[in-house]
């Protein structure tokens, strides 16, 4: 197991020797090894613990925990991770020669911080200790502040000391309350804590929507989501921001009780933060500020799975992995266009790009697909809500509707948008040849995505998630 | 058999497959113009196995693990409805694949076509042979998916052909013309705001009994558990999916503006897929809930006297549409609308009447699917020939196009209910029920059937006589198609099988009673009320002294209103106000707070000059400061 997670983490360091197009066909493929991994440890329902360092009191062994939680979550990691890699190199060609810089030594610099980044992403849900996985939060802030604010667009180094600031609050709330919880349990280590305290799980929580984000201080992502290079905003938005959903869920797994004494609460604060980010999608002219207020709105279906019993944990996995892999796709589709047509984010500007670009907007309707869950993965996301919602709410009718209103709306923003963008009267562009690069790893995602609700990938993950989640919570909520 | 059944959902996706990728890559070749027949290929396999299932498969259920653990598993299921249906289907697909090489043969667009169009139909047979729920949404949400990408093929919006209404024509705030990117994105957002709340009924049904196999589940003790208002909330939750996918009021306005597809999807569209699954959905549960044992189940009673209003009432609402339209295609809509309420209304009078009434709903299924991809296929024809949407032509063009001629005049019979063809038998079947139903809910049943009846004749003569004998002018350009007649003429043939089927009692289920309802009194008076004003409107097509109706009827009652107006003012208006509220957020804490910060800072860093007279003057104010509290402390 350890092995398997060195594998990229070795790479970030070698990657930077190697020429671009070798440093990023290995970065791709250092990936993809432990994303196979995953697959095969959930086929297998492996639990792995393999401790590292025991530190003293009150932080706590550090080891690798590999159950199926984290085998699901890396999933998703790994598999964007490495097609982000891939998009990367035609990508940041195109950044570069815009911002006037030198491409091979450039890209050295950009190929280990964005492996930095996504390797520290994936040991984060790895991390058996909330210590090691405050770490590797830290990490991953870091190295996306500087991504951001080398290469991101706009007022890039404003807007990425805005991310940092706002993504730190968060990482220092969390930490406070990782140390509150060691003060009182004189340990970190997951299967050590006996109970969070309410100031602690308060801290937490508070941290974690911020990050998450939930309304209110979800004002930090659409700024950076949106001005951050195209391949870094498709690890951002994928992966990083539903990691405040996998802090939670592991605090969560351990000691449940505050979510579910403030169940209502948290409930009805998801819905109307995804039905506000919902809404906001609709005004948005810029395509990448756009799919930035689509997370806040998929990351609202967190929000509400949480309050919804085992099916509602499940179903934050699997909407955590749905949402990965389509605003993975859609924002490689945004950056598709920017690449061609020096720069377009406009939507205003497009309209029939169907016609220029046509695998791309196959690709993004592939992306809309996961968000609405249409076909994909997803499918079973908004099913266990569904069920998840009637085991814990019955039949109360405005939970409900509520509920059903949140998807609806998910689904009208994601084929609203695709109209405006690839459809109606083309804008009048030239088409161009678009680059194997820019489109083919969108498409492995999709197909993936889709394959995920067909068996055996289907049973694999479900099975393994029924396993996993229904038994820690079934034994009284103690964390293997 | 294990084989057989997957090939039968996967063999037309597979074989769309490369055009699809090959289209992308040599848009327009001649080598990729040649691919479709492949993909035809494809549908042809469906058709062979759907028709093998159909003769040889015993009834029952076959399973393929999919979910085990959860009890979740792809079960197909093989009884009377569904073989036939599948068949159904996959025939007409079949047909209108073979149709669509011809028709399709120079559009630019061809890989997205055939990809979407097999994959409809595939979506269609899951539905049809699925017994588990949440199977059977993966063929629903692919329907509306499919029905989306074909609806809005030809996205360029840039061909008048492909619109629906007068292009530029306004009413009020109302655009009455809609391009084709609108037609699809009607058609999803109306679909999807009756998927989800079915996706909720599918999960509670889950949730409360723990199987989603529509055959297995107790339906009754499932109501009577959660009694009359939850019965009736779970129930509509469910049903919302049919109703917006078979295109019930208020819904129907996708249905009349996905014409701006290619003819050949409205075809298939309107006779064997989509409109057709929420019937065949309805049906098939009630089929199961065994409604008619159900009369001591508090809130079954209401759930049904509910859909038979409704049904009803559409159907009345889309004969009076289809009396005042002149577009054939959207005609053609409002007419599948209509039927779908008969359909509708028939299957819900079950709960009193009995099965036999789902029997009758599902006949009248068969026979209006293949009556309207007849229909709709010579539609598409005459507007191929014409380079026109709105109706014309005159005996001149009947003659050189018999096939087309004589296959409208068969296919508007046999669906009008003109004896002795076979919507005859079948409308006689239910105005039996109807008239037995007067006793238990009283006669609003039976008159809106009867008017429905009568308008539907008269719509349906319109467009023969508007199309072929008393038209407008046109500009004819035949191109010599052989595939689109022979294609059309297959399908219209179907009707005299089933009328064979009806008149010889040889059907296991209808056995003899259609024959029976057909022969009384009150059926026969119908059949010649109908028939009357078939030939009325046949000689009469178009009043003129009428026509402001006309327009009002033929406008859909202003219901586009709802769609385009209402719906999205209300929506623009919250969002307008959360974007308000986003923006001070924002403003506060981007700019409001640090901006406050700094002028504090720049205030704070102002005492730090380094003149002794500030630190004096604060040393100063801190002992008055002190002198202050402490005489307040000593007071």
């Amino acid at each position: 197991m350890l092995e398997i997670l060195l594998i990229p983490l070795v790479i970030t360091f070698l990657a930077p020797l190697m020429r671009p197009k070798l440093a990023t066909a290995v970065s791709a493929i250092s990936f993809l090894i432990p994303f196979v991994y995953t697959i095969y440890g959930l086929a297998e329902n492996l639990v792995v613990k393999q401790p590292i360092i025991d530190i003293v009191k009150p932080i706590g062994e550090f080891y690798i925990l590999g159950d199926q939680i984290s085998f699901s979550f890396a999933l998703a990691i790994c598999l964007v991770s490495a097609m982000v890699a891939l998009y990367s190199l035609p990508y940041m060609a195109h950044r570069f020669e815009e911002m006037g810089r030198e491409f091979e030594s450039e890209y050295r610099k950009y190929i280990f911080f964005y492996d930095l980044y996504a390797t520290s992403m994936l040991w984060l849900v790895f991390s058996g200790n909330f210590i090691m996985l405050y770490i590797f939060l830290e990490i991953s802030l870091l190295a996306s502040f500087l991504l951001i604010y080398m290469y991101g667009y706009g007022d890039r180094r404003k807007v990425a000391t805005l991310y940092f600031i706002w993504t730190h609050i968060a990482g220092m709330l969390a930490l406070i309350g990782f140390l509150l919880v060691a003060s009182t349990n004189g340990s970190l280590a997951f299967d050590s804590i006996a109970k969070i305290g309410f100031t602690a799980w308060l801290l937490i929580f508070l941290g974690m929507i911020i990050k998450l984000p939930g309304l209110g201080p979800h004002v930090w992502l659409p700024w950076a989501h949106a001005e951050a290079p195209t391949p870094v905003s498709a690890l951002l938005s994928p992966l990083t921001v539903g990691l405040g959903a996998y802090v939670i869920l592991r605090a969560y797994l351990i000691s449940p009780w505050f979510i579910k004494k403030f169940m209502v609460p948290i409930f009805i604060y998801g819905v109307v933060s995804s039905i506000y980010a919902g809404f906001m999608v609709f005004r948005q002219n810029d395509y990448k500020r756009l799919l930035a207020f689509s997370t806040i709105s998929q990351m609202g279906y967190c929000l509400i799975a949480f309050c919804l019993g085992t099916y509602g944990i499940m179903a934050v996995i699997i909407q955590y992995i749905s949402h990965a892999f389509g605003k993975a796709i859609l924002f490689m589709t945004a950056g598709g266009i920017i690449a061609n047509y020096h720069g377009l984010r406009d939507i205003t500007k497009m309209g029939g790009m169907h016609e220029y670009v046509p695998t791309i907007s196959n690709a993004a309707l592939l992306g809309f697909m996961n968000l609405g869950g249409i076909l994909t993965v997803g499918m079973f996301g908004e099913f266990f809500i569904l069920k998840g919602l009637v085991d814990t709410f019955g039949f109360d009718v405005s939970a409900i509707l509520a509920v059903i209103f949140v998807f609806i709306i998910s689904g009208l923003y994601s084929f609203y948008t695709f109209k405006r963008i690839y459809c109606g009267k083309p804008a009048g562009y030239e088409k161009v040849k678009v680059n194997r690069l820019l489109d083919t790893p969108l498409f492995v995602i999709g197909v993936i995505s889709i394959l995920f609700i067909f068996p055996p990938l289907a049973a694999i993950l479900l099975n393994a998630l029924k396993a996993g989640v229904a038994k820690i919570l079934l034994l009284g909520g103690v964390a293997p | 058999m294990n084989w057989e059944i997957v090939l039968l959902f996967v063999a037309p996706v597979i074989c769309s497959l490369p055009i699809a990728f090959f289209w992308v890559k040599e848009p327009g070749s001649e080598r990729a113009r040649k691919l479709p027949i492949l993909s035809v290929f494809g549908l042809f396999i469906s058709f062979l196995i759907a028709i093998h299932i159909l003769l040889t498969y015993p009834n029952g259920t076959y399973t393929i693990p999919w979910l085990p653990d959860y009890n979740l598993n792809f079960v197909f299921i093989f009884d009377y409805l569904s073989k036939y249906m599948g068949a159904l289907t996959a025939f007409i697909a079949f047909m209108i694949g073979l149709y669509g090489l011809e028709y399709m043969k120079h559009d630019y667009r061809l890989g997205w076509y055939w990809f979407f169009f097999n994959m409809f139909t595939a979506s269609m047979l899951l539905v049809v042979y699925s017994d588990n729920l949440l199977m059977l949404l993966i063929g629903w949400e692919g329907l509306g998916l499919a029905s989306w990408g074909l609806i809005g093929h030809w996205f360029r919006d840039d061909d008048e052909i492909a619109y629906v209404g007068i292009v530029g024509r306004k009413v009020g705030p109302l655009k009455m013309y809609w391009p084709p990117s609108y037609g699809g994105w009607r058609a999803i957002s109306t679909i999807r705001v009756g998927d989800m709340p079915m996706f909720f009924a599918v999960a509670a049904i889950y949730a409360l009994t723990g199987n989603l196999n529509i055959s297995q589940i107790h339906w009754g003790a499932l109501f009577s558990k959660i009694g009359a208002v939850g019965t009736l909330f779970l129930m509509i939750c469910f049903l919302m999916g049919p109703f917006t996918k078979s295109a019930q009021l208020p819904f129907s306005e996708w249905l009349m503006t996905a014409m701006t597809g290619p003819t050949t999807v409205s075809a298939l569209l309107h006779s064997a897929t989509m409109v057709a699954a929420g019937t065949y959905l309805f049906i098939r549960i009630s089929w199961y809930i065994h409604p008619w044992a159900l009369h001591s189940v508090p809130g079954v009673e209401m759930l049904y006297y509910f859909v038979l209003l409704l049904g009803l009432i559409s159907a009345l609402y889309g004969a009076s549409v289809a009396i005042g339209c002149l577009e054939r295609k959207v005609l053609l809509a409002a007419s599948t609308m209509s039927s779908l309420g008969l359909m509708f209304g028939c299957a819900a009078a079950s709960y009193w009447f009995g099965k036999l009434a789902l029997i009758v709903a599902f006949w009248y299924l068969l026979t209006h699917a293949f009556a309207k991809a007849t229909l709709f296929l010579v539609a598409g024809h005459l507007i191929h020939a014409t380079h026109d949407r709105f109706c014309c032509g005159d005996l001149n063009l009947a003659k050189k196009m018999k096939t087309a001629f004589v296959a409208t005049i068969i296919a508007t019979i046999a669906l009008g209910g003109l004896p002795p063809l076979t919507a005859y038998w079948v409308k006689a079947g239910m105005d039996g029920i109807m008239h037995h139903l007067v006793e238990m809910v009283g006669s609003l049943p039976l008159d809106l059937l009867i008017l429905t009846s009568l308008l539907y004749s008269a719509f349906l003569a319109k467009f023969l006589s508007l199309n072929f004998w008393k038209g407008d002018k046109y500009h004819l350009h035949l191109h010599g198609e052989k595939l689109m007649p022979f294609a059309y003429a297959c399908v219209v043939s179907m009707v005299f099988l089933l009328l064979y089927r009806i008149v010889t009692g040889t059907d296991p289920l209808v056995e003899r009673h259609l024959l029976e309802f057909g022969l009384e009194k009150g059926s026969l008076i119908v059949g010649l009320g109908v028939t009357a004003t078939y030939l009325f409107a046949l000689v009469v097509p178009r009043i003129k002294a009428l026509s402001p109706i006309g327009t009002f009827l033929g406008d859909r009652m202003y219901l586009p209103a709802l769609n385009d107006f209402i719906v999205p003012s209300i929506g623009w208006a919250i969002s307008k106000l959360i974007e308000y509220t986003h923006r001070a957020i924002d403003w506060f804490c981007h700019f409001g707070l640090p901006e406050f910060m700094l002028s504090v800072s720049k205030r704070i860093r102002s005492i730090q000059v380094g003149y002794l007279r500030v630190y004096m003057k604060i040393a100063l104010a801190f002992v008055m400061a002190v002198i202050v509290v402490s005489m307040l402390g000593w007071l």
